[in-house]
């Protein structure tokens, strides 16, 4: 039996997980991944907190969660969405809220990922909630850094996250 | 009145694609079309910039292969600038592909494919998924979350990250491989090495046998192949020449910067993703076994080379081609011929590992920006993979060429569904297991049709038409 450290991964093992999608090349879809920056440089981050800047790459995270023996209690996903509503409005999603029409539209950087939100939640009882923020209009060239609504958003949501995810830990480490 | 029936999304690939079938009067298929709706625009949102960005810029195309464009970028660049890398630069490069791949690997053996095979395609659609994977075979699927997660951890010894890498730069690696980390290394692979020769010999013993009539019926097109070639003709999935492979056998070897002479592309209204076919053999065609009409992917690498230089992967290959013969066709071997890789990979790591030079401190040489076209190539997991640059005297992208793996895939995609579609449904009559083998065929090539589509304005267009058996459009419905 290999000996060497590689069991299981933080974001497996840790009670909370809360990660952050999006693609700071282009605009607002970096909320999340600026969200999580503001986290880590603006909080204690709880020791039983895993908190991942996945970019575009959640979807491989996600499949070695459904399949792991040991998941976190807790998932957070916290990514830019196009729902319509005002720019920097932040909110919560539910994933089983999300009507299957709706499924494909909301693109965390393609399917399967929500399926596999729903999968998760429905089947193996890891609570599953998703923060989202609605962008302004994406660029349609390479062009970093968020718009001043969003902006404002993060710091924002970043207080709710801290609320529900870190003192929650630090009450639950107790 | 014919009927549409429409499979969308397309389960378990990477991607959005719509599946449409159109059923003739008697209910029997008629046509049928993988429509691909992401959208993209990678080459036009690259003009005007550094070239050196290249190689952090397109990792983040869709996340899905980031060391795929990663390093085809960086060897893009090299030939931009007209150099070559060190040997220790090449070397660690061709690692760190070789580690990519293994995890791309076993994740669609394992969660992709393995719903199907290891739950069976008749399953109920609510445990065909990846929970249902692990609750039907939970001691695989810990020693897969294990290796899976253990080669994230060996790129991130070797490049810092493994998610959206940054370590390939023009001219070589940014970062020496130490002797401890090399050291390290070695003993991950090898646990690696356990696991590839345990999946082959897993799924020859327990899936491939019990599903050989539908890898004998399921979506079976002739076409012919393309891959990367050693010289003397080795596979090889980070460097060489490309061959392109006709059905009878025959083939042509190019190097990378002549491929428009030999791929055409070819646009169809009804998808975002190109058409590329063999242009010296014939138009383009949506017919099967069409000249022009080519492959990628792992049946296709398989195919093309003339033997692979690691012992195991050698002895399944010459098993391989004792079955089904050379080029082998069947649509379903593509999962066979993706374990035969995972092997290969496994063992070229070791035998990098165990090479001098991959700790040779010499990683990178100094390059200066000129006018100049550059081509870089390497085999993503999903195919032949073709970054096209043009830069400008001060090293900004003038122009810019991408065919990413699943684009070679694309009409025979299509020609398989339609295939399955027509031997699956007849008379009207079909079931959920039923459409799930046609998804089966579409999962097959391991699609990632997300950076496969180039549009500008970045919208997804979902959109589903109905017609009847005479063409005409019934309805038509958009969000």
């Amino acid at each position: 039996m290999p000996t060497h450290e590689f069991a299981l991964p933080e974001f497996c093992s840790k009670p909370v997980l809360i990660l952050a999608i999006g693609n700071v090349f282009f605009g607002d879809d970096g909320f999340g991944c600026a969200l999580a920056e503001f986290l880590e440089t603006h909080f204690d981050v709880p020791g039983s907190v895993c908190l991942l800047d996945a970019g575009t790459g959640v979807r491989k995270l996600l499949f070695t969660l459904c399949l792991s023996p040991v998941r976190p209690r807790r998932l957070l996903i916290m990514d830019a969405v196009d729902f319509g509503r005002e720019p920097g409005e932040w909110f919560e999603i539910d994933p089983s809220e999300i009507p299957v029409v709706k499924l494909d539209d909301f693109s965390m950087h393609q399917l399967p990922t929500s399926n596999m939100l729903r999968e998760l939640q429905q089947q193996t009882g890891v609570e599953v909630r998703v923060l989202a923020c609605q962008t302004g209009p994406l660029p349609t060239e390479i062009r970093p850094g968020l718009s001043e609504p969003v902006r404002r958003a993060v710091r924002e949501a970043a207080a709710w996250v801290a609320r529900e995810y870190f003192d929650a830990a630090a009450v639950a480490a107790r | 009145m014919g009927k549409t029936i429409v499979i969308q999304p397309v389960t378990r690939i990477e991607g959005h694609a719509k599946v449409t079938i159109h059923l003739d009067d008697t209910g029997n298929v008629n046509q049928a079309r993988v429509n691909v709706i992401e959208l993209r625009g990678f080459e036009r949102f690259c003009v005007g910039r550094p070239v050196e960005d290249m190689p952090r810029i397109t990792p983040r195309i869709c996340g899905v292969c980031p060391w795929s464009h990663h390093l085809a970028a960086a060897k893009a660049c090299d030939a931009v600038f007209g150099v070559e890398p060190p040997p220790a630069g090449a070397k660690l490069r061709e690692l760190c592909n070789s580690i990519a791949y293994m995890e791309e690997h076993i994740l669609h053996f394992y969660f992709l494919a393995g719903a199907d095979f290891l739950l069976g395609p008749d399953a109920d659609y609510s445990v065909r998924n990846v929970i249902g994977v692990l609750q039907a075979a939970p001691e695989v699927a810990r020693r897969v979350v294990r290796v899976r997660h253990m080669c994230a951890k060996m790129l991130e010894i070797l490049a810092g990250k493994a998610i959206h890498p940054q370590a390939a730069v023009p001219g070589g690696f940014s970062k020496p491989l130490a002797k401890e980390e090399r050291d390290q290394l070695r003993h991950m692979a090898d646990e690696a090495l356990e696991l590839a020769r345990f999946s082959i010999a897993f799924a020859k013993e327990n899936v491939f046998p019990k599903y050989l009539d539908v890898v004998k019926s399921l979506g079976v097109i002739t076409s012919g192949f393309i891959g990367t070639v050693r010289e003397n003709g080795a596979l090889n999935l980070y460097d060489g020449k490309l061959r392109l492979m006709a059905s009878d056998g025959s083939y042509d070897d190019f190097p990378y910067d002549r491929y428009t002479e030999y791929i055409g592309e070819h646009i169809e209204s009804w998808s975002y993703l190109k058409f590329p076919y063999a242009k010296k053999r014939g138009g383009f065609s949506l017919e099967d076994n069409a000249p022009g009409l080519y492959r990628a992917n792992t049946l296709a690498r398989i195919n093309v080379c003339d033997f692979i230089d690691t012992p195991l992967a050698q002895a399944e290959l010459e098993e391989f081609r004792q079955k089904f013969g050379r080029p082998a066709q069947l649509t379903l071997l593509y999962h066979w011929a993706r374990l035969i890789e995972l092997l290969y990979n496994a063992e070229n790591a070791i035998r990098l590992l165990h090479d001098p030079d991959v700790t040779s401190l010499e990683t990178r040489v100094k390059v200066t920006p000129r006018a100049a076209r550059g081509v870089g190539c390497t085999e993503a997991p999903r195919g032949t993979l073709i970054h096209d640059y043009t830069t400008d005297a001060e090293g900004m992208i003038t122009n810019m060429n991408l065919i990413v793996g699943t684009t070679h895939n694309n009409a025979p995609i299509n020609l398989s569904v339609t295939q399955a579609a027509k031997s699956l449904i007849h008379d009207g009559k079909y079931d959920q297991g039923v459409l799930n083998r046609v998804e089966m065929a579409i999962r097959a090539y391991d699609p990632c049709l997300s950076c496969a589509t180039h549009r500008l304005d970045g919208k997804m267009s979902v959109k589903l038409d109905i017609f009847d058996a005479t063409g005409g459009l019934l309805d038509s419905f958009a969000n």
